[in-house]
């Protein structure tokens, strides 16, 4: 089942790595978890309708992404979630595969999503105007990652995914995006971003 | 609660960055908009010697918010040059290196220009000029630079973390790592280059020698809660029972050193319930 992005999803991931363009950023991507398992449901995109920002700099260490993993997976069993993706933007502008660590995370969320992708953002075609999708989304084929192409119906709608974005760029609304890093600093900074997801309300 | 932060270190073209578009764009547009913008002094209500010690202050804390740097030190510059005295000269440098971050060439050089009318012999400034050449990704240009420096002075540190530096950009992780390791048999009590070699050790999954340099900055800095609560996190990485011991001890210290450390909290916490469950099977199985 390929995933398809929400523009608030899209636009928190882009969100995300421009606010720190010196490093490598990674967080996982959540869906609705659909009641019924309908036998015809494969082909049928699986909407990723929110994204959750997870940590900027050094990204193998395992404690506090086994923290993120628990704490995101009861909040989505609160919301009706379920972690249904991984995204990663690399340090270097040049360096957009996904390496061992998305590897792994993206096995861990295998587990329990058996559809479950990688996006990674292509930081070299990184602009303001948001003029074209900078993801690559890979999914798993016989023990490999494999990239898919990326079109506009990976999109709910890519028209306002991409308004949305490039005015929260040019608004630098990055500077108030909360990760989970942020919040470990400071553990009332809420990485729900409800003021994000507020501003991506008012422009849809 | 701080992280440890480095300066000398950072890459700069590793910096992926939405603006660099508007730079590389016609450079008027932009310039006009500039103008139309409200200035940081009347958004924020501040006079001109707020502006220099926000900027003194983010100097001495080595943040990296270039964006803010650019924006407030750009104005201190433009309108308030004749007041800051001797001080314009280490703004110059800090907006300069900030601009670098942001893709701001234009004012990258209007800076660099300024500091080699002022210092033309320098070999600080001659750095800059290679951070400049790094940037536009002139690489074997901005080695040479170095390279010129250290012929001269071949104990000018700042010039050979910037080659690091380079390797680090171009994704050669390993070079990167044989270099440090060669600066730190010389450079034995360099704490920023411990750190970020531990930094490259992790990114290349070498998590036991990423704790060896931890384990250095730990002697050195005994009351650093966040060198003891890095060390904690690569054993728990590295896994097995013993790590996962060693880690513990560390997490605990941490919190000891400071209470508020959450990562330290949650560390213990994960690292308790896996050992419990570790030494619960090898009961069983034992």
């Amino acid at each position: 089942m390929p995933i398809q992005l929400t523009s608030q999803a899209y636009c928190k991931m882009v969100l995300h790595a421009a606010k720190y363009p010196h490093c490598a950023v990674n967080g996982l991507l959540v869906a609705e978890k659909t009641k019924e398992k309908k036998k015809d449901s494969h082909g049928e995109p699986v909407l990723c309708v929110d994204c959750v920002p997870l940590f900027h700099g050094t990204l193998a260490l395992a404690p506090m992404l086994e923290v993120a993993l628990t704490l995101i997976d009861t909040w989505c069993k609160e919301n009706s979630y379920v972690i249904a993706g991984y995204y990663q933007a690399n340090e270097r502008t040049k360096d957009s595969r996904p390496n061992q660590v998305a590897e792994k995370v993206a096995a861990r969320i295998s587990e329990n999503f058996s559809d479950a992708a990688i996006v990674m953002l292509d930081n070299s075609r990184l602009t303001m105007s948001c003029f074209e999708p900078i993801v690559l989304i890979y999914d798993h084929h016989e023990n490999k990652w494999k990239s898919r192409e990326v079109t506009f119906d990976c999109f709910e709608d890519w028209s306002e995914a991409q308004k949305i974005t490039s005015a929260l760029l040019e608004g630098r609304s990055y500077e108030n995006l909360i990760d989970f890093d942020n919040h470990l600093d400071d553990l009332r900074n809420d990485w729900t971003n409800p003021v994000i997801n507020k501003s991506v309300l008012d422009l849809c | 609660m701080n992280t440890i932060k480095k300066y000398v270190f950072y890459c700069i073209i590793n910096v992926r960055h939405a603006h660099s578009w508007k730079a590389h764009d016609v450079a008027m547009a932009s310039v006009v908009k500039r103008e139309k913008m409200a200035s940081v002094s009347e958004m924020y209500d501040v006079g001109w010697e707020e502006m220099r010690d926000k900027l003194r202050k983010w100097r001495e804390d080595n943040c990296r918010n270039s964006e803010q740097i650019v924006d407030v030190g750009e104005e201190l510059i433009s309108e308030h040059a004749s007041k800051l005295g001797d001080d314009i000269w280490i703004i110059y440098e800090q907006v300069m290196i900030a601009a670098l971050d942001c893709s701001r060439d234009d004012l990258a050089l209007t800076c660099l220009q300024e500091l080699r009318k002022q210092f033309p012999d320098s070999h600080r400034v001659k750095r800059l000029s290679g951070m400049r050449l790094e940037a536009l990704e002139r690489y074997d240009e901005a080695n040479k630079h170095y390279d010129a420096i250290l012929q001269d002075d071949p104990t000018n540190t700042a010039a050979r973390k910037r080659k690091i530096s380079i390797l680090k950009a171009q994704g050669k992780g390993t070079e990167a790592i044989r270099e440090l390791n060669e600066y730190l048999e010389q450079f034995v009590g360099d704490q920023e280059a411990w750190h970020e070699l531990s930094e490259l050790y992790i990114n290349e999954h070498d998590y036991g020698k990423a704790a060896f340099c931890l384990e250095e900055l730990m002697m050195t800095n005994p009351h650093n809660h966040l060198y003891c609560e890095q060390y904690a996190e690569v054993k728990y990485t590295q896994g097995g029972l013993e790590n996962l011991e060693l880690s513990r001890k560390y997490f605990a210290q941490a919190l000891r050193l400071n209470n508020r450390n959450m990562r330290a909290l949650f560390g213990l916490y994960m690292v308790s319930t896996s050992v419990r469950s570790m030494s619960q099977s090898v009961q069983q199985t034992g």
